[in-house]
C-alpha cells in the first residue's frame, strides 16, 4: 500500500498542509518543532484514528483552532482510496469518511490503511516496564486479527468489572465475571504465544541482519496453561484469596510480558543503549512484516529520527534493510542531512514552520 | 436560582440531555399555552405518585398486581427475565405470551450495582409456586447483560426448571456484508441444521 497524498488543516503545527508523496517514500529534514514528527503523525493517524503519541484529539488540533481535518489518498492493491477524518473541538465529535461513505463505528475503518511507526520514545519497548511490550503485542495483533481486538476489549471490560466485584468482596458476582473472562482471556494469551513462537527465529535473523549478532530470542513470560479455556479454573483457585485481599485480578494476559534476550540474558537488564535501540527497531520490523502477512500488503514504515545515536555501521545496515525484502514505502525524519547515511535514496523535503518544501527549493 | 434554572437543571439530569437541550426544552415550554405545561406537570406528578413496580413481576404499573400479571390467558409455565420494563412491551409485540420478571437493571460492580439491586427474589418466589416449566433469560447482549444472565442462571440452578437464553444472530432483512463481526461469529457458532 502506498500513500499518494496527505493533506491536513488545523492539525498540530502543520500549516494548511498538502503534499504529494513519492511511491518509495521520503525524508523530512528540518529543525525540531517545525513539524517533521507531525507529518509522520498525520500519516499514522488513519491507522487507528488516534495519535501515535497517545495525545487526545483536542491536543492534535492547532492551538485555539476549531478542530482538524486530515485526508489521506492511498493506493491499495491497485485501487485508489480516500480516507478523511474531521474532528470538531467543540462537540468532540470525530467523523471518518472512507471513499465517500461515513463509517458508523471507527473500528470498522481500522485496517484499511496500515503503517508502522518507530519513535525515539520506543526505546521504552526495551527499557520500560512490561506494559510497554504488552501494548506493542496488543496493537500489532489487533491490527492483524479483528477477533484479537474484540477479545482484548471484552477481556479488559470483564477485568474492570471483576476487579470492582473483588473490591466489593462479593464472591457470587466475582464468579460470574470469572466465567466471562476465560474465553476472551484465553484467546488473547493463545494468539500472543503463537506470535512469539512463530517470530522468535525471524526476530533473531532480522537482528543478525542489523549486525546485532545471533542467538537473540523472544520469549513470552506468562502461564501457557491460560491459552486454553480449561486451564483457568485451577489457576483462579490458587490466587482467588489473594485477589480478594488485593482487589485485583492476579492472573491473565494483563500480567504477562515479552522478553527479548541475547545468549539467554535479558536485553532490558544487560543490553547497552545501542543494542536496546536496535532491538526496538527489530521489533518494529517484525511488526511491519506481521501486518504485511496478515493483510497481504505492506504497510508504510514511519521512522522518526531513527539514525540518531546509531553508529555508522548500524546506520548502514539499517539503510540496507529499509530497502530490503518485504519493505514498502518508507518515511524518515532527521534534523540535518549529514545525520543521514549517504546510501539513503529517497526524495528529500525540508520542513520549516509547518510546511514541506522540495529540498532544492529556497524557503 | 429561580424556577427557570431549576427546570433547566432537572431536564439536564435526564439521560441524553445536555445543558443546551435542557435550555431549549425549557424555552419551548414557556412559549406554549400554559395549560399544556400544566398537563405535563400533572402527568409527571401522576407518574411520581401512582406508578410503582409490580410486586409480582417488577414491571412499572399503576395497579398491583399489574395488568400483565392479572391476565389469565398468559402461560404461567413460561417466565421471561428482562433487565428493564421497556423490554416487556417489545417481547409482547414479538408474540411472547408468558409471564415476566423485570430485574430493574443489570449487574455492574463498577457502578456499584450488585445482586441486592436486582429483583431476582421475584423469580425465586415464582419458582417456589411450582408452576414454572421454563425460564427464558432475555437480558441485553452486552457484557453486563450476559453476566446478569449467568448470575440468574447460577441462582436458580438447583430448581430443576429448564433455563433458556435468547438466540444471538442475524437480524432479519440484513445483508451479511454489513453485519458486525461479533454477531456473525455468534451466528456461525450457533448455526442450525436445516436437514
Amino acid at each position: 500500500m502506498v500513500a499518494e497524498r496527505i493533506s491536513s488543516r488545523g492539525f498540530r503545527n502543520l500549516d494548511d498542509f498538502e503534499l504529494d508523496l513519492p511511491p518509495t517514500g521520503a525524508v523530512f529534514l528540518g529543525p525540531n518543532a517545525h513539524g517533521k514528527t507531525s507529518i509522520l503523525e498525520s500519516l499514522y493517524y488513519p491507522v487507528l484514528y488516534r495519535s501515535f503519541r497517545n495525545a487526545p484529539d483536542t491536543e492534535l488540533s492547532a492551538w485555539n483552532g476549531p478542530g482538524f481535518r486530515l485526508t489521506l489518498d492511498s493506493v491499495v492493491g491497485g485501487e485508489s482510496h480516500r480516507t478523511s477524518v474531521g474532528f470538531d473541538r467543540e462537540t468532540r465529535r470525530k467523523r471518518v469518511v472512507v471513499d465517500g461513505v461515513e463509517v458508523g463505528r471507527i473500528t470498522d475503518a481500522v485496517g484499511k490503511w496500515l503503517a508502522v511507526v518507530f519513535l525515539p520514545a520506543d526505546l521504552a519497548l526495551l527499557q520500560g516496564g512490561a506494559a510497554e511490550r504488552r501494548r506493542f503485542l496488543d496493537r500489532m495483533l489487533s491490527l492483524s486479527d479483528p477477533a484479537y481486538l474484540r477479545a482484548l476489549l471484552r477481556y479488559r471490560a470483564v477485568i474492570a468489572q471483576r476487579n470492582a466485584a473483588l473490591r466489593a468482596g462479593d464472591a457470587e458476582v466475582v464468579r460470574v465475571f470469572t466465567d466471562a473472562m476465560v474465553e476472551p482471556g484465553s484467546y488473547v494469551v493463545a494468539r500472543r504465544l503463537q506470535w512469539v513462537a512463530a517470530w522468535s527465529d525471524r526476530y533473531s535473523s532480522e537482528s543478525d541482519g542489523l549486525g546485532e549478532g545471533q542467538r537473540v530470542s523472544l520469549a513470552y513470560l506468562g502461564n501457557p496453561d491460560l491459552a486454553e479455556p480449561g486451564g483457568w479454573s485451577a489457576r483462579v483457585a490458587e490466587v482467588e484469596r489473594r485477589e480478594f485481599r488485593r482487589g485485583a485480578t492476579l492472573i491473565g494476559p494483563q500480567r504477562d510480558d515479552l522478553q527479548i534476550a541475547q545468549n539467554g540474558r535479558s536485553l532490558r537488564e544487560f543490553g547497552s543503549t545501542g543494542q536496546q535501540r536496535a532491538a526496538a527497531i527489530v521489533l518494529k520490523v517484525c511488526e511491519l512484516l506481521t501486518l504485511a502477512e496478515a493483510h497481504g500488503r505492506t504497510p508504510a514504515f514511519l521512522l522518526d529520527d531513527v539514525f540518531a545515536e546509531l553508529d555508522r555501521s548500524r546506520q548502514e545496515r539499517l539503510t540496507a534493510r529499509l530497502t530490503g525484502p518485504g519493505m514498502g514505502q518508507v518515511f524518515l525524519t532527521a534534523p540535518r542531512r549529514d545525520e543521514l547515511p549517504p546510501a539513503i535514496d529517497l526524495e528529500v523535503f525540508r520542513v520549516q514552520d509547518g510546511r514541506a518544501y522540495p529540498a532544492g527549493a529556497t524557503v | 436560582m429561580g424556577v427557570l434554572d431549576d427546570l433547566v437543571t432537572e431536564f439536564a439530569r435526564l439521560p441524553g440531555i445536555g445543558r443546551k437541550t435542557a435550555q431549549r426544552l425549557t424555552y419551548h415550554l414557556l412559549q406554549q399555552p400554559s395549560e399544556r405545561t400544566r398537563a405535563l406537570s400533572a402527568a409527571l406528578t401522576g407518574v411520581a405518585d401512582r406508578v410503582r413496580p409490580c410486586s409480582t413481576c417488577g414491571d412499572f404499573t399503576e395497579t398491583d398486581p399489574c395488568e400483565t400479571c392479572k391476565d389469565p390467558r398468559r402461560d404461567d409455565g413460561l417466565v421471561c427475565v428482562v433487565e428493564e420494563s421497556s423490554a416487556v412491551s417489545v417481547l409482547d409485540r414479538a408474540g411472547f405470551r408468558g409471564r415476566y420478571v423485570v430485574l430493574g437493571g443489570h449487574l455492574s460492580p463498577l457502578d456499584g450495582v450488585g445482586p441486592d439491586a436486582l429483583r431476582v427474589g421475584l423469580l425465586e418466589d415464582r419458582l417456589r409456586e411450582g408452576t414454572v416449566r421454563e425460564v427464558v433469560l432475555a437480558t441485553n447482549p452486552s457484557l453486563e447483560g450476559e453476566a446478569t444472565a449467568t448470575f440468574v442462571q447460577q441462582r436458580i440452578a438447583g430448581s430443576g426448571v429448564r433455563v433458556s437464553r435468547l438466540a444471538r444472530g442475524l437480524p432479519m432483512g440484513g445483508d451479511l456484508e454489513f453485519i458486525d463481526g461479533v454477531t456473525l461469529t455468534h451466528a456461525l457458532s450457533a448455526r442450525q441444521d436445516v436437514s
